[in-house]
């Protein structure tokens, strides 16, 4: 027989546990939409019983809730995070590479192949009668729209890399704000969980955290034992680390630092790039994530200048600088490197008629030399076209006047200030003072279709490889983000499976808690009629 | 599988986002009318509009030089067959003139009109298309024949001027002045023309009253217009060949407008049967996600 309000206790552990039930479904219930909520259990257990000395065995001694755990799947964390940074990476990847190929904008009635197209058919009208005034008006205006183009693109080409430049700010601030709050999270966690207890609404946070961290860059985050306490339990402590180097180590975070960039990594950049670093000095190496993503697009020249072996920005902006180069030369001169050595060779076949080796409308007939009037130049200093002797600058060997031509960039590609001033300096003419003569204009014409001017063939040709390959760089980085996101979705689901709170279950949950509360309290109004009867009622007449 | 309820809702906005994504995408189609509006679309598809695209811009850019040539070589056309009447007709005035019954008043009659026609000659040998001089080689600017029938400028028969009718085929349009009024023989500044030369004789010889020399006039007008018809045969060919150019040009338009079409347009039926299809799936997801999303245990707890 045990002491004598022994039912009463069992009957008021009974409510205490019930009660304690109920309040973690009431919390449940609460934080089911709470972001990043695992849902939590209550541990309990019966009390120790008590050993009864007359040989009838042990008595039970009622319940007791001795925790609440946080149910979560560490794994399916560890998961999630290793699958985010690849979908961030080609998120961002996929959108910078959409607005690329709407600067492109082909195929459409006003990109470059229909620009092209049309400054042809002007040439060919030209062809036809090289004394109209009108016409020659036409292909000027004609040559202007090409130059433009290349005008437009490359200086869009140039504020999306400030953009971007803008986006690695704002994504490394962020990155050393989360990273921040990660320590801080962690150093309250370390505290509560002294004791024995578990942080969990804590632990969800930092989880979150680290989520949101996850997709920036390729972290790996781990808990990691570093000793035993005094009072038995391990010391553990949540790392983050970068590319091997520690982000965030228990109390303390390395931040990530940007600095501006003295010289150029690739020589089509603008100027002052950021660099991100170490706050220490040390390189970082980041091999996924969204900052991954910003710093490809915005550097990558195929692997050239130590830059990311990715087609970004500057590689297209080169490319159109390669045509606008070499287009402008084979125009002008005549001179078309086919075999690529450098050099023009006139046994080859690489020197014919170009447009400084035409006649003016207006010449006599007595001219021993061509008029040399350059039909593309560049824009100078003070915001205007050159003319054709600024641009030569005396130059008569093939090997100098290739080299004005490295002047020439997308940017400022123009037409020349000798065929702006004055129509009829454009040369259609082989022979002075023929003026029906097309010596010079049908072999312009002709350049359209020669197959070595690049390497990828005709003017059209290059055109068409750069935006096929931007093409299927832009259609693999979309397909790959959706994949991801599959993944993602998938893993996400499986978190909730296992962590989210489902009302049907806390519903019964309440329904069971409620019925043991009732009971319980039934128990305690019965023993306390038991007691009634046995102080009040036994040993009395 | 435990299912909670924000499972089941976040599915729903999931397919629901895939399904409106799907629905976007015939949606765009329909109002486009092509497969594809960005490269990533489909790269290969977006390639092959671009040539194509050039392919169609060069055929109307040659029938459009076709249609040049034509006009350019109508013009010489017909001052060569102005030439030819001439030339008959003063043949016919020659034979007249062999005729020794002919009088001096007579004679006097047939000078006049010969030196008409010879003023005529002189004319269509500055014929112009669109002010440009066509019997003047290079040097459209600059007529080919002065008053008094000496060649004003050189016009080297070699002066030739050639319109691209088609990839890499180039038509000669001209009919250098030498090739007609010189017998074949380029024109050199200063020369006098052939034509003219036998016209002057011609004049000459009535005016004199020599019936001999009148018919060695018809012989050499006779090899004149021999020359003549040599250079119209050729013009004739030229303008043969530019005829079916122009067909070939014709199919080749409609061809290669073919294949761009069926390259990047879209089937109107098959898209509107694919997005009233999208629509469906649409209407049914919300349908059966509202249902479900509603209602849990607690409708049904007293």
């Amino acid at each position: 027989m045990g002491s004598g309000f022994f039912g009463l206790d069992i009957a008021i552990r009974g409510l205490y546990s019930a009660q304690r039930q109920l309040d973690v479904v009431n919390n449940n219930i609460n934080n089911i939409n709470t972001p990043g909520y695992s849902r939590q259990v209550a541990v309990q257990v019966a009390t120790t019983p008590l050993a009864l000395n007359d040989g009838t065995g042990m008595m039970g001694t009622g319940s007791e809730v001795i925790a609440v755990n946080r149910v979560r799947d560490e794994y399916l964390d560890y998961k999630y995070w290793s699958e985010q940074c690849t979908y961030g990476e080609n998120k961002i990847k996929s959108e910078l590479l959409a607005d690329i190929e709407a600067t492109f904008n082909e195929p459409s009635n006003s990109g470059f192949t229909q620009m092209l197209n049309e400054f042809y058919n002007a040439l060919q009208e030209l062809s036809k009668d090289p004394s109209s005034e009108a016409t020659r008006t036409l292909v000027k205006q004609k040559g202007i729209t090409v130059a433009k183009y290349f005008n437009n693109t490359a200086t869009h080409f140039e504020k999306l890399q400030a953009d971007i430049n803008y986006r690695i700010n704002t994504v490394v601030t962020e990155i050393n704000s989360l990273a921040n709050q990660i320590t801080k999270l962690n150093r309250q966690i370390y505290t509560i969980e002294l004791n024995g207890t578990i942080a969990n609404e804590l632990r969800d946070q930092r989880t979150v955290l680290v989520d949101k961290l996850s997709s920036l860059v390729d972290i790996t985050a781990n808990e990691v034992t570093v000793g035993t306490l005094p009072n038995g339990q391990e010391d553990k402590h949540f790392v983050i680390t970068i590319g091997g180097k520690t982000l965030v180590n228990h109390f303390d975070y390395t931040k990530l630092v940007l600095n501006q960039r003295n010289d150029k990594l690739n020589p089509e950049d603008i100027a002052n790039l950021y660099e991100v670093s170490w706050e220490d000095g040390n390189e970082l190496i980041i091999n996924s994530g969204e900052l991954k993503g910003y710093l490809d697009v915005r550097d990558g020249n195929l692997g050239q200048n130590g830059s990311p072996n990715y087609a970004g920005i500057p590689y297209y902006i080169s490319k159109l600088n390669e045509f606008a180069r070499t287009f402008a030369m084979a125009f002008n001169e005549g001179f078309i490197d086919a075999d690529r050595n450098g050099l023009i060779e006139d046994d080859k076949g690489e020197n014919v008629l170009g447009h400084a080796d035409g006649y003016k409308l207006n010449s006599t007939g007595g001219e021993t030399e061509p008029a040399g009037i350059r039909f593309f130049t560049y824009i100078g200093d003070d915001g205007a076209a050159v003319d054709s002797l600024t641009f030569i600058g005396g130059a008569t060997s093939k090997a100098d006047i290739m080299e004005k031509y490295k002047k020439i960039t997308a940017a400022n590609l123009a037409v020349g200030m000798d065929v702006i001033n004055d129509i009829n300096n454009i040369c259609t003419s082989g022979q002075a003072g023929k003026i029906e003569n097309t010596d010079i204009i049908s072999s312009l014409i002709d350049l359209r279709d020669n197959s070595h001017m690049f390497a990828e063939g005709k003017p059209e040709d290059f055109m068409k490889s750069l935006v096929a390959f931007l093409g299927i760089d832009s259609q693999q980085a979309k397909r790959m983000a959706e994949s991801q996101d599959n993944i993602i979705k998938l893993i996400e689901n499986s978190r909730l499976s296992i962590s989210g709170v489902s009302i049907d279950e806390e519903m019964v949950n309440m329904i069971k808690s409620h019925q043991v509360y009732a009971a319980s309290a039934k128990m305690i109004t019965t023993m306390d009629e038991v007691y009634e009867i046995l102080i009040n009622k036994v040993g009395k007449w | 599988m435990r299912i909670t309820n924000n499972m089941l809702i976040g599915n729903m906005m999931r397919y629901m986002g895939n399904n409106l994504e799907r629905m976007e995408k015939y949606q765009k189609q329909m109002a486009t009318g092509k497969k594809i509006s960005v490269p990533s679309d489909d790269p290969v598809v977006a390639a092959r509009a671009l040539k194509l695209r050039t392919d169609v811009s060069n055929v109307v850019q040659y029938q459009r030089n076709v249609d040049d040539a034509e006009s350019w070589m109508d013009i010489t056309e017909a001052a060569i067959s102005n030439l030819n009447d001439i030339l008959q007709r003063a043949r016919e005035l020659g034979v007249q003139a062999e005729n020794s019954t002919n009088n001096s008043e007579d004679l006097q009659k047939i000078s006049a009109e010969i030196k008409e026609l010879r003023k005529q000659i002189v004319q269509i040998a500055n014929s112009t298309y669109a002010g440009r001089y066509v019997f003047s080689g290079y040097s459209t600017d600059k007529k080919l024949m002065n008053d008094d029938g000496t060649f004003a400028i050189d016009a080297l028969n070699s002066e030739k001027i050639n319109y691209e009718i088609s990839l890499g085929d180039d038509i000669d349009i001209n009919v250098p002045g030498g090739e007609l009024f010189d017998m074949g023989n380029s024109a050199v500044k200063g020369n006098k023309c052939r034509l003219i030369q036998v016209m002057d004789d011609f004049i000459t010889a009535l005016d004199n009253g020599d019936n001999g020399a009148v018919s060695n006039i018809v012989k050499d007008i006779d090899d004149c217009v021999d020359n003549l018809l040599r250079v119209r045969a050729d013009i004739g060919a030229r303008m043969n060949r530019l005829e079916f150019t122009r067909n070939r040009l014709e199919s080749d338009y409609i061809n290669f407008t073919e294949l761009m079409s069926t390259n990047e347009d879209v089937d109107m039926a098959e898209t509107i049967m694919n997005l009233k299809n999208e629509e469906n799936v649409y209407r049914a997801s919300l349908a059966g996600g509202a249902r479900i999303i509603q209602t849990s245990l607690v409708d049904f707890l007293k």
